[in-house]
């Protein structure tokens, strides 16, 4: 039983992040399933739209139904991409609920880390519904790995990738401590990110060099990366340049998390007491 | 790695778990006027101001005391719990809880000391409050049959078994109130900071809840600092007071002495019927004898203070002379207290 006490909590702290998210389970349906439905769906009729408008039967190096399998791709790995709403942080500290935390034999990043491990857990449980779902409902049209390894090279990437966004999130939310713009600031963020990552417009529709400068980021390697892997238009062995670029990633923003933290502690007031 | 909680709640008794010297806290904020201009002006040039929250505490509690913390609105004992308990940072001086400094406390301190803040719940709103005790138990590494025992001990003596596995936010304020206190105490901390526990509470609990925490005290030893604006919460469950007002602390001593010295006296307000005459300097002059102070006069009320012996005659003597709508009594004022304090403290 030499389980470390960080996670043991970490494992109890998950189990209740599970509760939370299931005790409404109608919730928990719309929020996760109909959301996961419905971004697809609204990206295929878009790009259907784009292609008509333009006559076109290619696009960045693909063609129409090229395109929607990227896309839907794109939609089912940012599924798994851990989400600045699943941090409430900033308002903590903006209300003073973060002072309980701060009086505990604990580090406060644990209970983020247990929000991550519970949102990587529930959604690739979803994920993989949707992508059973999605190949049985939507055969021809549903992007399919080219084999097992691509699928799990998607996987780990994405999940490693998630874990940048909340380092990178926390962080965010940490600005709480100085500012009242945090919102502003995760929303912007969210936006850029989602375009760093190609989720907005395939990469292949960018300019040349601004394309090639996106693969140095670990955005990219996050969703579209994988989602090229997955496709095939990758070769699995790319898994390894991503978890660099996503390693790289992690060691400069794990101790800048921790940085913005500590100097955040220090001018705390604890308002809201 | 600390030891899985198996410190029995009793430090040695007669040593200090907390020592502070010179403590003050400055907070920093901003100014802003009401309305368009006020947001213009803020936006171009804000004005900061500065907060003197605590100007200069010096105190030391030892192991097993239960300390009174009491003080108006706004005299600073949430930024004295905040500051002791290193949730936010002296401006100047120092402050050490278990020999370590406030600010930086290891994990083995954090786990010997708890806090309930009246304002802020410690328990998690979306889950019941087992949930939250079984989270709590993995934070400060509790043994499972000990948290048991200890849960099981600690609900029934707060009379809320029944709602352990209810969510925090469907139950009561009282309710919620003795499970704040049930989870500070399920570690058997060492010493446990309440904030104005008993705010908002009926009367009825408010009685149940000192009666506890006296027992936790003296049972466990646990050393307690219990802070309120209300002395009725403190006058019968500590030994020692600690008087806070505007920062400073004004007395620290024995609650006994000083409620011989100085509670006898009574605060009195009378509400005059609304369209009476206003009340006479001069019979307001002969109502305020040696004895008896004009604590306030606004239109159409009046608070005086009183002692206990000389109520009875100080009331006949104001029904005669002044139309009277609704009086209260009240014991052992905290502003009266405060004032005489201050008084003494000028003579002195
Ligand atoms: N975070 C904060 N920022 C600015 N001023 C504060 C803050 N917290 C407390 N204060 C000020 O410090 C003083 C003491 O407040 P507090 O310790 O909450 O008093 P009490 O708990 O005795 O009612 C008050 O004047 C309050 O306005
Ligand atoms: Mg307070």
């Amino acid at each position: 039983m030499a389980v470390h006490p960080q996670v043991a909590l970490l494992l109890q702290a998950t189990l209740y992040e599970l509760k939370k998210v299931t005790a409404w389970r109608m919730g928990f349906f719309v929020r996760e399933i109909a959301r996961a439905l419905l971004r697809p769906l609204l990206t295929i009729f878009m790009f259907q739209a784009v292609f008509a408008a333009q006559g076109a039967t290619e696009l960045g190096g693909r063609d129409l139904d090229g395109t929607v399998r990227y896309l839907i791709a794109v939609a089912w790995i940012e599924g798994l991409i851990f989400h600045d709403r699943m941090l409430d942080l900033a308002e903590q500290i903006f209300q003073g609920y973060v002072t309980k935390y701060l009086v505990m034999p604990m580090r406060c990043f644990t209970l983020a880390l247990a929000r991550y491990v519970q949102f990587s857990i529930t959604q690739t449980g979803v994920a993989a519904l949707l992508g059973i779902g999605g190949a049985l409902l939507l055969p021809g049209v549903w992007p399919l790995p080219v084999a097992p390894e691509a699928l799990l090279a998607a996987l780990v990437l994405a999940l490693a990738g998630s874990y940048c966004f909340l380092l990178l999130y926390f962080l965010l939310n940490s600005i709480a401590f100085w500012l009242e713009v945090v919102w502003t600031l995760l929303v912007m963020t969210r936006f850029v990110t989602m375009f760093l990552a190609g989720v907005m417009l395939p990469l292949s529709w960018m300019p040349e060099p601004l394309a090639r400068a996106l693969e140095y980021g670990f955005p990219y390697w996050s969703i579209a990366g994988p989602a090229e892997i997955l496709l095939g238009e990758r070769p699995v062995s790319d898994v390894w340049t991503g978890l660099a670029v996503i390693g790289v990633s992690i060691t400069v923003l794990e101790p800048l998390r921790r940085v913005v933290w500590k100097r955040g502690l220090a001018r705390y007031g604890g308002s809201g007491m | 790695m600390t030891s899985r909680a198996e410190h029995s709640g009793k430090a040695p008794v007669g040593q200090p778990v907390l020592r502070c010297q010179g403590l003050q806290k400055v907070f920093q904020t901003h100014r802003r006027d009401p309305g368009m201009r006020g947001l213009l002006r803020s936006f171009v040039a804000r004005e900061t101001i500065e907060v003197p929250a605590l100007r200069g505490i010096d105190l030391s509690i030892e192991a097993g005391e239960f300390v009174g913390l009491i003080g108006a609105n706004g005299a600073g004992k949430t930024t004295l719990v905040k500051v002791l308990t290193g949730i936010v940072p002296a401006t100047q001086g120092r402050s050490e809880l278990f020999g370590e400094p406030s600010f930086e406390l290891s994990d083995a301190a954090k786990s010997r000391l708890s806090i309930v803040m009246g304002q802020r719940s410690q328990l998690w709103w979306d889950l019941a409050p087992l949930d939250s005790f079984l989270l709590l138990r993995e934070i400060y590494r509790v043994e499972k049959s000990d948290f048991d025992l200890r849960l099981e001990q600690l609900a029934r003596r707060l009379a809320v078994t029944e709602q352990l596995r209810i969510p925090l936010r469907h139950l009561s304020l009282g309710q919620r109130m003795r499970m704040e206190i049930l989870g500070a105490f399920l570690h058997r901390p060492q010493l446990v900071f309440l904030d104005e526990p008993t705010i908002g509470l009926d009367l009825v609990s408010r009685e149940e809840i000192r009666t506890i925490l006296s027992e936790i005290n003296r049972e466990q030893g646990a050393t307690i600092v219990l802070s309120s604006h209300d002395m009725e919460d403190i006058e019968n469950t500590c030994r020692r007071l600690l008087i806070l007002s505007e920062g400073r602390l004004l007395y620290d001593g024995d609650l006994v002495k000083l409620r011989e010295r100085l509670f006898e006296k009574r605060a009195i307000e009378l509400h005059l019927e609304p369209h009476a005459a206003e009340p006479d300097p001069a019979v307001l002059a002969e109502l305020c004898g040696a004895d008896v102070q004009l604590l306030r006069s606004s239109a159409g009320a009046l608070s005086f203070a009183v002692p206990a012996a000389r109520v009875q005659p100080f009331l006949a003597q104001v029904f005669a002379r002044l139309a009277v709508r609704d009086l209260a009594i009240e014991r052992t004022p905290l502003d009266v207290l405060v004032r005489e304090l201050f008084q003494r403290e000028g003579e002195g």
